[in-house]
């Protein structure tokens, strides 16, 4: 079951919306539950550490004369980082953008009227399960890694290789469709991924799951998107060794 | 007089020299002097003195003679390595680039030389000479180099204090510039030793004491000069890159009204018929009117208006030029930007200002000139945070971008002359530590996200 938390400071609009999201919960009977409508976006906060993640969140943008929506949510990311959030906002031209980057939120929902809110929510479920099935298989080992406060989990099979460049400790993380450049040492990843991962050279690190090819004579490793890794001769002799 | 006190004498000497050296030199640079390196500098000077001092010496018991032995070519080489261990330690302590503290070190150098041997000289030629050796060790050693770093300290502190640096970095804007002034200061710091070569019977007096101090009169002042000159050209052209950037925000302050103008039109025209409707009291119709008219506002100048309420959010007024800038040429281009800074950002973030605006410029003109050129959509977010400030810009594409080859240097999509941005863009970015990057594709949107920390 994944847990779902409604918070915002709206009694009328907290109470439709939790009406809403259990309805279309029951229609779209899949594993969602229990529903929480919450005040306090403390309470959520204390709340979200008791029950299982990952969980949906319905966040307002605003809280009075308390934390932002946007803190509120990195506050949750910290311990969810793979949980669903959708804002509810008053107005429509919201910095949505922002929130769609920096916290990889999903959708938001603008309070009005009960039809196009349904249909908001039931889009947003619809997708937040298509996402959950995609996830399902391979859902297994993740690489954490921390990019000033932020934390990321990155699923160990999408990662291709690692790369050093430079001389500033700077590392160059290739990933299918995405490419992600921070400060930190290959000998920290090497040795906290363990086996699964080769140290074909100096400055590089690969995932062993996603080798293509090792060309011996080149002094290459091809990785199966395409991309070519250095071989040292280090490694070289150490490869064949295992054969 | 005993050994010990002979070696320490010596050392005294070159520790000063190294002190004074590192002073002056950091002053040069225009910041403040940061002591664990001067420790490390000064180690390690001192034992490249001692070892080109050995060399020297074993040349001389190897019976080389004492030509070979005295060469001012052991001086150069001596200062050369000197200059490029201090070069290579301030580039790691403030991270500036090679060229700069190079030059500034190899310039340093020159003036502490230059320093030194008048101070000796002087003192020298007015100090009352008695027979006792320990006196004269006093004022040909201690007097003089104690003063040298006497000098460097008080150079420093001016040369901080009138921001000599913001001369001294215009000197390296282009690479021919850069190795100039690096050749010129490089030829400055051997002189004293090419002018033993030439003419080595010249019996140091108050005549030469003199001549090198005109020499380093005129030697600073030329460069002080190229400096100032090559500092005004650049601030005349970054004073018309302003112009244009504000006669573009005009441009769009004038658009605003003329929207402005026509909706106050619009609106008078639709409220004498609600006033009509109303006297006739039709409240459906009237209902009818405000649902229809309700986001008619917002759909009119929402966007324009929001897009105003962002730029006044950076508080960094060279980023929200630029930012100004852009958003004005996309919209010449009929292209769609959107543009959201959510929070006041401060105007110190963790990146001197000239990198932060030539990172910003290669995203945001990468971001354009991949854009399709039918229904291009451009998204720019600036989020200030606690601890960071999160850049990201974000643009579609009409052939999905090869994320392989993306890191290979001169990637793009455009054919020929383009994608050197991007490799620039990670230099800028490499130079500061703890700043991250991302790109990735995400909704059919190529997005570039920048990470830095605040300081």
């Amino acid at each position: 079951m994944i847990p779902v938390y409604i918070c915002d400071d709206e009694k009328p609009v907290r109470e439709k919306l939790e009406r809403i999201i259990a309805d279309q919960i029951m229609i779209l009977d899949n594993d969602m539950g229990p529903v929480r409508a919450l005040e306090d976006p403390e309470i959520l906060l204390r709340r979200q550490r008791e029950d299982t993640v990952p969980a949906i969140y319905f966040l307002d943008i605003d809280f009075p004369g308390q934390i932002s929506g946007l803190t509120l949510a990195q506050k949750l990311r910290e311990y969810d980082p793979r949980g669903f959030i959708v804002f509810i906002t008053a107005h429509g031209d919201l910095a949505f953008e922002t929130f769609r980057l920096r916290l990889e939120a999903l959708d938001y929902i603008v309070k009005g009227d009960t039809a196009s809110m349904t249909l908001r929510v039931q889009k947003c479920l619809e997708s937040i399960q298509e996402r959950m099935k995609a996830q399902r298989p391979g859902q297994g080992n993740y690489c954490t890694i921390k990019i000033l406060d932020t934390v990321r989990h990155i699923p160990i099979e999408s990662i291709l290789y690692f790369e050093a460049v430079g001389r500033r400790h700077t590392l160059l993380l290739h990933l299918d469709q995405e490419l992600l450049e921070f400060n930190s040492s290959l000998e920290h990843f090497a040795e906290s991924l363990g086996e699964d991962f080769w140290r074909c050279h100096r400055s590089y690190l690969v995932n062993r799951a996603r080798i293509r090819a090792v060309h011996l004579k080149e002094q290459t490793v091809e990785m199966d998107n395409g991309e070519t890794c250095l071989l040292s001769r280090k490694a070289k002799s150490e490869y064949q060794m295992r054969k | 007089m005993s050994l010990a006190f002979r070696l320490f004498s010596v050392s005294y000497t070159f520790v000063f020299m190294a002190l004074a050296l590192f002073v002056l030199t950091v002053g040069i640079l225009g910041r403040k002097i940061r002591w664990g390196y001067l420790g490390v500098f000064a180690g390690g000077a001192v034992v490249i003195q001692w070892l080109s001092m050995g060399v020297s010496m074993i040349l001389y018991i190897a019976g080389a003679g004492d030509a070979a032995a005295e060469s001012p070519l052991f001086d150069i080489a001596c200062y050369t390595l000197t200059a490029w261990f201090l070069g290579w330690l301030l580039y790691r302590a403030f991270r500036l680039p090679l060229w700069h503290t190079v030059t500034a070190a190899v310039l340093g150098n020159f003036i502490i030389l230059t320093t030194s041997s008048v101070m000796t000289e002087a003192l020298d030629a007015y100090s009352p000479l008695f027979d006792r050796q320990h006196f004269l060790v006093f004022v040909r050693f201690y007097i003089p180099y104690t003063l040298c770093l006497a000098v460097a300290c008080l150079a420093s502190f001016l040369l901080r204090k009138s921001e000599f640096y913001r001369y001294f970095s215009a000197l390296f804007r282009s690479r021919a510039r850069a190795v100039l002034t690096l050749a010129v200061s490089y030829i400055l710091m051997c002189t004293l030793p090419v002018l033993r070569i030439v003419s080595p019977d010249t019996a140091p007096d108050a005549k030469y004491a003199m001549f090198f101090f005109a020499l380093i009169v005129v030697g600073m002042f030329l460069i002080q000069f190229a400096a100032m000159y090559t500092a005004g050209q650049d601030k005349i052209r970054t004073q018309e890159e302003t112009i244009l950037q504000q006669q573009a925000h005009m441009e769009l302050l004038e658009e605003l009204q003329q929207e402005i103008r026509a909706f106050r039109h619009d609106f008078t025209n639709l409220f004498s018929g609600l006033t009509l409707q109303a006297q006739e009291g039709d409240l459906a119709g009237i209902q009818d009117f405000m649902r229809k008219t309700s986001s008619y506002f917002d759909d009119k100048l929402g966007s324009e208006i929001a897009q105003m309420d962002c730029l006044n959010n950076i508080g960094l007024y060279p980023l929200r030029s630029l930012l100004a800038t852009k958003l004005a040429k996309m919209r010449q281009m009929r292209m769609k930007a959107v543009l959201e800074v959510l929070y006041p950002v401060k105007d110190h973030p963790g990146m001197d200002t000239e990198d932060l605006l030539r990172a910003a410029g290669i995203l945001l003109d990468n971001a354009i000139e991949a854009a399709p050129d039918q229904d291009g959509l451009v998204r720019i977010v600036l989020l200030q945070e606690e601890k960071q400030l999160f850049l990201a810009v974000a643009n579609n594409y009409s052939s999905k971008p090869d994320m392989a080859a993306l890191n290979r240097k001169g990637y793009t999509t455009k054919g020929r002359g383009h994608g050197t941005g991007l490799s620039s863009y990670r230099k800028i970015i490499s130079r500061y530590r703890g700043c991250a990057m991302r790109t990735y594709l995400k909704d059919s949107m190529f997005v570039q996200e920048l990470f830095i920390p605040v300081r």
